[in-house]
C-alpha cells in the first residue's frame, strides 16, 4: 500500500469536500439549543427544551423505535433480495439482463409521489385480503420500504460484483463446486464490503423515507419522519435538530469506540 | 393553498401553548364553557352500531391536539364515539385516492371548500345534511352543498414598520409599489389570493373582481417578478422571510400575523385592508367507514360557538359561527379575520370560481414565477 | 459463457426479487400506466398535452439541468473523499469516515434550514465575507438555483461515496504495482489506471445520484425560493394539489422512459459487461 497514499492535491480536494460536508452542522447544532419554538438560531440564552421534548413526549420515542424496527427488517430483507438477484445476474448472465435490471430499478426511477400512490393502492388491497401487511401497519411499511430501497441495494451489489475476478469463479466451477458453494464460499466473501454498504444505504433510505410512508400510514404506524412531518411542509419543531445532534453523537461515539477497540487489540 | 395554511395552524397552536399564551386556567375555562354551556341535542336517531369511531383528517402537527381538544373530546363525551385525528393532510388527490380505493379509511376532512365542490361533483363527497347541520350557524354565503363552513383565515399584508416609519401601506397598490415602499417582497407559492392581490393593485374594483381576469393578473405578476425575493410555501417560511429582513413586505396568513408581531417585538405589523378572506370547511367522504349520519352529527357539534373559540384561541382561526364573535376577548379582536370591523375591509375569495379555474390558473402562475 | 435463461440455479436466485417487485409494484404500476391512457378520456391526449405544455417542458429542462450539475458535483466530490477514505493513512481514513457518516443523520428539513441559515443574505457566509471586506453587497446564494444545487449536492455526496468506495476497495493492487514497475508516475497511474478501473463505481454512483435527484422536491422548494419547480414537485401538483391523474401518470411514464433510454445509452457506451462483471 505504500506509495499509493493520496498525494497533497488529493488531500486538499478531500479536505474541501470534508468542510463542505460538515458545514450545516454550524447551523444544526446551535439550532437544537434554541430557546424558541421556531427553527431559528438562538440569540442569547441556550436551552435544552427540545432535548427534553424528546424525553417527555412518548410519541418521539415510539416513532424512533418503530423506525428502527422497520429500518432493520426492511434493509436486511432488501439486501438479501438484492444479493440473490445480483448473484443470479453475475453468475448466470441470463439473456435480457438489461431488461431485468431495468425492471428492478423501476421503483427508483419513478417519482416518489407516484410510487406512493402505487403502494397505497397495493396496501389497501392487501388490507382487504389479510390484514397483516396492510395499510397503516408496520409490516405494510416494511413491504413498501423494501420495494423502494431494493433498487439502490441492487446497484451497490452489482458494483461490488463488477470488481470480482471471474477467474476464481471459473476455477471453482472447474473444481466441481455447486452454485451454492460458489456463491457462499467464493463470491460473497469477496463482496463483503459491498454487501455492507448496500445494507447501510437501505437502512438510511428507510430511516429517512417520508414520501411513500406519509401516504401509506394514518394513525397507527407512525415512523420518525412521519412524526416530524405530519403533513406539515415545514414543520419547524427544533426537536428534529435535537434528534440529528443525538444521532450524530451516537455515530461519532461508535466510530471512536471502534478505533479504541482496535487499538486495544494491539497493532494490526 | 389552503392546505398548507391549515397545516400551518397546527404549528401555531403549539407555538402559543409553549409561549404560555394559553394558560391552563384559560383552558379550563374554555373546557367548562364547552361542557356546561353546549346546548346541543345529540341523540342518536338510529340504533345503528356501525359508527364505532370517526377518523378526522387535518393537516397534522399540533392541529391534531387542537381538533382533539376543541371538537373530538367533547363529541366523544356526548356520544361515546371516539374521534381519531390523522394529520397526514387531506389534499384533493389524497381524498380522491381514498375514495377510489373502494374502502376509504377517512371519515371527515378539513378540506378546501373548492376541493370539496370539485370532488362533490364527481361523486366522492357526501352532500351536507342540512337537517342535522344548521345553516343558520354559518355566515351567509358559506354553506356549500358539499362542505360545511368551519373557520376563516385571511391573506394580509405584513410589513416592516421600522423600515417604513410612519408610512404604513394601505392596500395592494402600495404592496406593488416599490417606488413608494422600496424593498423586496414575498408572495404565496400556490397562487391563491395572489391573483386577487395583483388585480386589486392594478386598480380593479373589489366588486368587479370575479370572474378573475387572469391575463391581467399574470401580466402584473410577471412584471413584478424581480421584486419578489421568494414565494413561500408554508407559514414558517413566510415568517422567517420577514423576521430575517429578507422581505420588507409579504402577503401572509392572518394566523401568522399575531405570532410575527410578537416574535419581532412589534416590528412586523399587518393590516386588514384589502385582505383576502378565505374559508375553511369540513367535508365527508362518500362511503366513509363511520357512517354518514355520525359524521354529520360531528360537524353539527363543531358548530358550537364555545368550541370554535377554542380553535380561535389556539390557532387564530376566525370562527364560522357568527354567534362566536361576541365571545372573542376584546384585546384579541384585532386578530379575528371575521370580526365585523376587520371583515368589512376585506374581500372574500370565491370558492365556486376556484373550483372551476384553480388548476389551470395555478399552472400558469407556476410557469410565470419559475421562468 | 453461454447465456443461460432457465438454469434452475439462475431461476432460484433471480425469481424472489422479480416476483416480489412484479406483484408488489409492477401490477399496481400498470394501473398507473393505464391512467395515462385513459384519464380523463381514452387516448394519447395526455401525452400530446405533455409535449405542447410549456410548463412541463420548462420543468423537464430545469430538472435535467439541475440533476446533471448535481450529479457531476456530487460524484466528483464523492470520488475525492472516497479516495482518502479507502487509501489514506489511518488518521485520514478516520476523518473521512466521520465526514461521510455524520451528514446522514441530519434530516432533510434540518439540512435545508441549515443551508438557508448559512447562505442567506444575513447568513453566516455572507456575514463573514462582508466582515473580511471581500464584498460589500451580499451574494445571492440561496432562494435560487445555486442554493438548490448546493443543497442537493450536499445531500447526495454520501450516497455516491458508497459505490465508489466499494469499487476502490476491491481494486486489484497488482495492476497498480505493474504500472509503477513500468515506470509510470503517480499522476499517470491515477488517471490512466486507477480511475478507469473504478469506473463501475463511478457509474453506479452517477446513476444513484441522478435518479435520486430526480425525485427531490423538498430541498428545491425550500432552497429555490419557491421558484425552482422540478419534475417531482410537478408530479406532486398533478396528483395531489390540483389533481389530473392522467397527466401526472403521463409525466411519470415519460420520465421513466427518458431515464431508461439514458441508462441504456450509458451502458452501451461503456463496455456492456462492466456492470455485470
Amino acid at each position: 500500500m505504500n506509495g499509493y497514499r493520496p498525494g497533497p492535491v488529493a488531500l486538499l480536494c478531500a479536505l474541501l469536500v470534508a468542510v463542505f460536508l460538515l458545514m450545516p452542522l454550524l447551523a444544526v447544532v446551535p439550532v437544537s439549543f434554541t430557546p424558541s419554538r421556531m427553527l431559528s438560531m438562538p440569540t442569547g440564552a441556550l436551552s435544552l427544551r427540545h432535548y427534553r421534548t424528546l424525553v417527555d413526549d412518548p410519541r418521539w420515542l415510539d416513532s424512533i423505535l418503530l423506525s428502527l424496527r422497520v429500518g432493520i427488517v426492511s434493509s436486511t430483507l432488501a439486501t438479501l433480495f438484492a444479493l440473490a438477484f445480483g448473484l443470479g445476474i453475475w453468475m448466470f448472465r441470463p439473456r435480457f439482463t438489461a431488461a431485468l435490471v431495468g425492471f428492478v430499478l423501476l421503483p427508483m426511477i419513478v417519482p416518489p409521489v407516484v410510487s406512493a400512490i402505487t403502494l397505497y393502492f397495493l396496501l389497501t388491497s392487501l388490507s382487504g385480503i389479510g390484514g397483516f401487511a396492510g395499510y397503516d401497519t408496520w409490516p405494510g411499511v416494511v413491504l413498501a420500504h423494501i420495494v423502494v430501497t431494493v433498487p439502490f441495494a441492487v446497484v451497490l451489489i452489482l458494483v461490488a460484483l463488477s470488481q470480482v475476478d471471474r477467474r476464481i469463479d471459473l476455477a471453482a466451477r472447474g473444481l466441481g463446486a455447486s452454485t451454492w458453494e460458489r456463491a457462499t464460499k467464493i463470491i460473497i466473501p469477496n463482496i463483503k464490503f459491498g454487501i455492507l454498504t448496500a445494507w447501510l444505504l437501505s437502512f438510511v433510505l428507510s430511516w429517512e423515507e417520508i414520501g411513500v410512508t406519509l401516504f401509506i400510514t394514518s394513525v397507527n404506524a407512525i415512523t420518525l419522519p412521519r412524526l416530524m412531518w405530519m403533513g406539515l411542509r415545514d414543520n419547524i419543531d427544533p426537536a428534529i435538530a435535537a434528534i440529528s445532534v443525538i444521532l450524530i453523537l451516537i455515530t461519532v461515539t461508535v466510530l471512536t469506540a471502534r478505533i479504541v477497540w482496535r487499538r486495544a487489540r494491539g497493532p494490526a | 393553498m389552503n392546505e398548507a395554511f391549515q397545516k400551518d395552524c397546527l404549528e401555531i397552536l403549539a407555538e402559543k401553548v409553549k409561549r404560555g399564551e394559553i394558560t391552563r386556567r384559560r383552558f379550563a375555562q374554555l373546557a367548562a364553557m364547552l361542557v356546561a354551556g353546549a346546548p346541543l341535542a345529540l341523540r342518536a336517531t338510529h340504533a345503528s352500531a356501525q359508527a364505532k369511531q370517526l377518523v378526522f383528517v387535518n393537516w397534522g402537527g399540533d392541529a391534531v391536539t387542537a381538533y382533539d381538544k376543541a371538537y373530538g373530546q367533547p363529541f366523544e363525551k356526548e356520544t361515546g364515539i371516539p374521534v381519531k385525528q390523522d394529520g397526514s393532510g387531506p389534499t384533493e388527490g389524497a381524498i380522491t385516492a381514498q375514495f377510489k380505493s373502494g374502502a376509504p379509511s377517512w371519515d371527515i376532512v378539513d378540506a378546501d371548500p373548492f376541493s370539496a365542490i370539485t370532488l362533490g361533483k364527481q361523486g366522492m363527497i357526501e352532500e351536507i345534511d342540512y337537517q342535522v347541520v344548521d345553516k343558520n350557524k354559518m355566515r351567509p354565503g358559506f354553506g356549500w352543498d358539499y362542505a360545511a363552513s368551519s373557520y376563516f383565515y385571511s391573506y394580509v399584508i405584513a410589513y416592516d414598520s421600522e423600515k417604513y416609519g410612519d408610512q404604513a401601506p394601505t392596500g395592494m397598490a402600495d404592496f406593488f409599489d416599490v417606488q413608494k415602499f422600496p424593498g423586496k417582497r414575498a408572495l404565496y407559492k400556490w397562487g391563491s389570493a395572489m391573483w386577487e392581490a395583483a388585480l386589486l393593485a392594478d386598480g380593479v374594483e373589489p366588486e368587479k373582481l370575479y370572474p378573475l381576469d387572469l391575463k391581467r393578473a399574470h401580466d402584473k405578476i410577471a412584471a413584478f417578478k424581480d421584486n419578489v425575493i421568494a414565494y413561500w410555501g408554508g407559514g414558517s417560511e413566510s415568517q422567517s422571510l420577514l423576521l430575517d429582513g429578507e422581505a420588507s413586505m409579504a402577503i401572509i396568513w392572518s394566523t401568522r400575523g399575531s405570532l410575527i408581531e410578537q416574535d419581532s417585538g412589534g416590528r412586523i405589523k399587518f393590516i386588514w385592508d384589502q385582505g383576502l378572506l378565505s374559508p375553511g370547511a369540513m367535508a365527508v367522504i362518500k362511503g366513509n367507514p363511520g357512517g354518514r349520519d355520525t359524521a354529520m352529527k360531528f360537524i353539527a357539534s363543531a358548530q358550537d360557538p364555545a368550541r370554535q373559540i377554542v380553535m380561535f384561541d389556539m390557532l387564530g382561526q376566525g370562527p364560522a359561527n357568527p354567534a362566536a364573535d361576541a365571545l372573542v376577548p376584546e384585546d384579541k379582536k384585532r386578530f379575528n379575520p371575521v370580526d365585523p370591523a376587520n371583515a368589512s375591509k376585506q374581500i372574500a375569495l370565491d370558492m365556486e370560481w376556484y373550483s372551476e379555474h384553480y388548476g389551470p390558473a395555478l399552472d400558469e402562475y407556476t410557469k410565470i414565477i419559475s421562468a | 459463457m453461454a447465456a443461460r435463461f432457465l438454469h434452475p440455479g439462475a431461476a432460484l436466485l433471480l425469481a424472489p426479487l422479480l416476483v416480489l417487485l412484479g406483484l408488489a409494484y409492477g401490477i399496481p404500476f400498470l394501473g398507473v400506466v393505464k391512467w395515462s391512457f385513459t384519464l380523463p378520456e381514452p387516448g394519447l391526449g395526455q401525452y400530446r398535452a405533455l409535449l405542447t405544455d410549456p410548463l412541463v417542458q420548462s420543468v423537464f429542462v430545469r430538472t435535467f439541468r439541475i440533476c446533471a450539475l448535481v450529479t457531476l458535483a456530487a460524484v466528483a466530490a464523492a470520488y475525492a473523499i472516497a479516495y482518502v477514505w479507502v487509501r489514506g493513512t489511518p488518521g485520514q481514513r478516520l476523518a473521512a469516515e466521520y465526514c461521510i457518516l455524520v451528514p446522514f443523520w441530519i434530516s432533510v428539513l434540518t439540512r435545508a434550514f441549515g443551508w438557508v441559515a448559512l447562505l442567506s443574505n444575513q447568513g453566516l457566509i455572507n456575514t463573514w465575507l462582508r466582515a473580511t471586506g471581500v464584498l460589500s453587497e451580499p451574494l445571492a446564494l440561496v432562494r435560487n438555483e445555486f442554493g438548490v444545487v448546493v443543497g442537493m449536492t450536499h445531500f447526495l455526496i454520501p450516497f455516491a461515496v458508497f459505490p465508489i468506495a466499494s469499487a476502490m476497495r476491491a481494486l486489484d493492487e497488482r495492476v497498480l504495482l505493474a504500472a509503477r514497475g513500468m515506470g509510470a508516475g503517480r499522476t499517470r497511474i491515477f488517471w490512466a489506471v486507477f480511475v478507469p478501473m473504478t469506473m463501475p463505481g463511478v457509474i453506479g454512483a452517477a446513476l444513484i445520484v441522478f435518479v435520486f435527484a430526480l425525485g427531490f422536491f423538498i430541498t428545491p422548494a425550500i432552497l429555490g425560493g419557491g421558484r425552482s419547480v422540478m419534475v417531482a414537485e410537478l408530479v406532486y401538483l398533478r396528483i395531489f394539489q390540483s389533481p389530473d391523474w392522467g397527466l401526472g401518470a403521463a409525466i411519470s411514464i415519460t420520465l421513466v422512459v427518458i431515464v431508461g433510454a439514458l441508462s441504456a445509452a450509458l451502458f452501451r457506451y461503456l463496455r456492456p459487461s462492466q456492470m455485470a462483471g
